[in-house]
């Protein structure tokens, strides 16, 4: 019950974007992806969910190798998986409600009541309990992260995966997903992978942290450990100091 | 909403198939519920008939070529008819071509009109549905045909010419007493052929027969008219008067000249030919002063007295040449 | 000579990327194939695809179709002047209304109109990453998103140029009768003189695989969509090109295969 990367390569044409990279996320952890843009966050995630399939190497989700799984076992394995895009990728055409419904239409034993009233809950969990019969262009981008959110966690999976999901929050908001996070994998035991820039909730929410750097694994360690590396480009990165990070080998 | 659409999705793929449907079947041609006769055409050819063409009667089209099967040594022609209709007495169907351009049509006629046609022979163990037809030539065939009428026009002429010479003209003017009178009634004839004019219209076929019919007509008044001729009495007389006469020349030559408008009016059109079968029968028949003469014995016997009078009169104007001047008028 | 060498090579780059997006649309194609399968998936949004890609575009097709029919019995008419038979301008509108305008024109039309819109959605749910989105919540997004709008191309292209062949004939009658001083006889004379059932089938065959084109097509280039707004205009505008060239290389293939 975890999520393992061996490693892994990924180019994009001419441009590596992972190398070699190797990561395990253990059960029940909430592990923060950190590194600058361009160092492979979201593509790692994107292969942990069979979005992306590797150049070589190996993803192994459940035990299941995800880069080899056929399209049925695949989708057997996704609803496991909860995943909250960047930009919510909420589907413009349905309300909020039909929205979070989604994942839960294609469980075979939920009925339309079983799901409406999910949906309410999960909608009352992320504070979007009025917006139900709203489209996606009619809420603000705050609010559509959080209908994102509500979305992933709908089916209640057992990884959940977050791109950056506080970029561009004010620090309120940003507070209840992280607390959101915490919960889930508190009360829940969820096996978590946060992708994020604001070292703040990363070490509020992670109980490991991996840095990304050039495409491979630069530090891995709890926040305590991060804290006290020395490295000059995990220093800098996490001090936002750029020009220690440019000392570096 | 989502039932509304549905309506208006099925609704519009209704619409557009009852719209294929319908116009396919009606451009076709297919009536919709209303009673069909099927009537079926044996014939030795078909031309240029297709599936779908029309079917005609009285210039009307009632239905349409359902079928064409090759049925032993004959073609069987299936019509699908719209109606129950009551077929004409004895009725057969002619094949021909609709229009220039068009297709083919298959008519349905009554025997009694195409005479000479030869319509197949219906086999007896046929039903009485079951129709004898007859396809006119198609136009390669009718100028072929075309060859052979005007090969026989040109024998015509011939004998037309060989019957009209100077010698039998003067012959035949100089045994009839009023002269005036016959060669104005000859002309008058000569002139009403010269003014028919019909186009060529019907087939060809018929046009040979009639030819061949007015031939046999025509050679056997000449016959007629040579045993007359050959009369040596009749001869002598010629030669009396062919001395005596210049007026008769002047006859002579408008009667070749009209034998010429002859030749030329038959060479244009075959119904030219029906017109001389007419005028031959009306000659037979007694009409005009040909005919009477031809006809009534009386007044061939007649004519010898005028001739006898004629001889007389000649007598009398070798004797007394004066007295005649004004002969030389006419 | 380097100016050689960079022609030579792009021209090589070229095909190179042609046969690879013909082999992408292939994967898409073998997608769609098994995508069928998935009925669960699709069979809810046909209607609607139907309503938008079919229903929707009745107007335009029928514009198209009345002016093609009034153009085509006016130069009839002005060509068949003297030697051939007014009547020859209903046959002239009728062929030219099934066989070919009918079902090409309102493939070019829909090409603009379906296959763009078809490219834009798709192309804007791949940029805002909603494809992914389908597929984290394991759904197929080729049997949701491509079968449904594939399968109304299919069979909603026939159901519109039959309106519109029906319309682009009418409208012909209309212009014999009150412009051409031809009675509707004589028109419904020509008109049926060389019709053939076969004429409706083969106007059927061609607009249905101009729908599967411009559908498939519209699908295949929203899907490979990338770089944000400008990549959905690209992806749009080549859909658009893409599939009038092919409606116009179908269209010839099967004069050449099927009117014999």
């Amino acid at each position: 019950m975890s999520i393992e990367l061996f490693d892994v390569e990924k180019a994009f044409g001419k441009t590596q974007v992972l190398n070699r990279l190797t990561l395990t996320i253990h059960e029940g952890q909430t592990v923060s992806i950190i590194g600058g843009s361009g160092s492979g966050k979201s593509t790692a995630l994107k292969h942990m969910v069979g979005l992306l399939r590797p150049d070589d190497g190996e993803v192994y989700v459940d035990e299941q190798n995800v880069s080899r799984l056929d399209q049925e076992s695949l989708y057997q394995l996704r609803r496991n998986v909860g995943y909250v895009f960047q930009f919510a990728a909420l589907f413009d055409s349905m309300t909020i409600a039909e929205n979070v419904g989604m994942g839960l239409k294609r469980m075979p034993d939920m009925s339309g009541d079983a799901i409406d009233q999910r949906v309410s809950e999960c909608l009352q969990m992320v504070d979007l309990e009025g917006t139900a019969e709203k489209l996606p262009s009619e809420l603000s981008g705050g609010q559509r992260k959080r209908a994102g959110f509500a979305r992933a966690i709908a089916t209640r999976p057992k990884y959940m995966l977050y791109d950056e999901p506080t970029t561009g929050l004010d620090p309120v908001t940003t507070a209840v997903i992280d607390e959101l996070i915490v919960r889930m994998s508190d009360e829940l035991g969820v096996t978590g992978v946060v992708i994020t820039h604001d070292m703040k909730s990363a070490f509020r929410i992670s109980d490991r942290i991996a840095m990304l750097y050039h495409g491979g694994i630069r530090f891995e360690g709890t926040p305590d450990e991060l804290r006290m590396c020395e490295d000059p480009v995990v220093k800098g990165f996490i001090e936002g100091r750029p020009k220690l990070m440019r000392l570096a080998p | 909403m989502n039932r509304g659409r549905e309506l208006l999705v099925g609704l519009v793929i209704i619409i557009s198939a009852l719209t294929a449907v319908v116009g396919t079947l009606w451009l076709k041609g297919t009536n919709f519920g209303r009673p069909q006769t099927e009537v079926d055409v044996l014939l030795r050819g078909v031309g240029q008939l297709n599936r779908g063409n029309a079917v005609k009667y009285l210039g009307v089209g009632i239905g349409r070529v359902e079928n064409i099967t090759v049925d032993g040594v004959a073609v069987r022609v299936s019509l699908l008819l719209d109606q129950d209709m009551v077929l004409p007495p004895d009725p057969a169907v002619v094949l021909g071509p609709e229009s220039l351009f068009g297709d083919w049509q298959a008519e349905i006629v009554s025997r009694i009109e195409f005479p000479r046609f030869p319509f197949y022979e219906v086999p007896p163990g046929e039903g009485p549905n079951v129709l004898g037809g007859y396809a006119l030539p198609e136009l390669s065939r009718l100028s072929a045909s075309a060859d052979l009428i005007s090969e026989n026009l040109a024998d015509l002429t011939d004998r037309l010419g060989l019957a009209f010479n100077d010698s039998t003209a003067t012959a035949l003017a100089s045994a009839i007493a009023n002269l005036d009178t016959i060669s104005l009634e000859i002309r008058a004839l000569v002139a009403q052929q010269s003014a028919v004019a019909v186009s060529v219209t019907a087939s060809a076929d018929t046009a040979l027969a009639e030819i061949e019919q007015a031939s046999v007509v025509a050679r056997r008044t000449f016959e007629r008219i040579e045993t007359i001729l050959t009369d040596a009495q009749i001869d002598t007389i010629v030669a009396n008067v062919r001395v005596a006469s210049t007026g008769i020349q002047e006859i002579v030559t408008s009667l070749a000249e009209s034998t010429g408008g002859i030749a030329a009016t038959i060479k244009r059109a075959d119904s030219t030919f029906a017109r001389l079968d007419r005028i031959s029968a009306r000659i037979e028949s007694g009409e005009g002063a040909i005919g009477r003469l031809l006809v009534d014995s009386t007044l061939a016997i007649r004519a010898e007295d005028v001739l006898a009078q004629i001889d007389k009169l000649l007598q009398d104007l070798r004797e007394n040449p004066r007295k005649y001047v004004r002969l030389s008028i006419f | 000579m380097p100016y050689m060498v960079d022609a030579t090579r792009a021209i090589g780059r070229t095909t190179l990327r042609t046969v690879a997006a013909v082999g992408r649309f292939g994967y898409l194609a073998v997608d769609a194939g098994r995508a069928l399968r998935k009925g669960s998936l699709w069979a809810p949004h046909l209607v609607g695809q139907m309503a938008k890609i079919g229903v929707a575009s009745v107007p335009i097709a029928l514009f198209v179709a009345l002016f093609t029919g009034v153009v085509l019995a006016l130069q009839a008419a002005y060509t068949f002047t003297g030697a051939v038979p007014q009547y020859f301008v209903g046959t002239l509108v009728g062929k030219t209304m099934l066989l070919e305008l009918g079902p090409v024109l309102t493939g070019l039309a829909l090409s603009g109109r379906v296959g763009a819109a078809i490219a834009a959605e798709i192309g804007a749910m791949r940029v805002t990453e909603q494809i992914d989105a389908l597929e984290t919540l394991a759904y197929d997004p080729v049997a949701y998103l491509v079968v449904p709008r594939v399968i109304a191309g299919a069979t909603m292209f026939p159901v519109v140029v039959i309106l519109a062949d029906a319309l682009g004939i009418s409208a012909g009658l209309g212009t014999a009768v009150l412009r051409l001083d031809m009675s509707a006889f004589e028109f419904l004379k020509g008109l049926r003189l060389f019709f053939e059932s076969w004429d409706v089938w083969f106007s059927l065959i061609k607009s249905a695989s101009f729908g599967l084109t411009v559908t498939s097509v519209g699908c295949f280039f929203g899907f490979h969509a990338s770089g944000g707004a400008e990549g959905v205009g690209r992806a749009t505008t080549r859909a658009v090109v893409v599939s009038t060239m092919i409606i116009l290389a179908l269209d010839a293939f099967w004069a050449a295969t099927l009117l014999k």
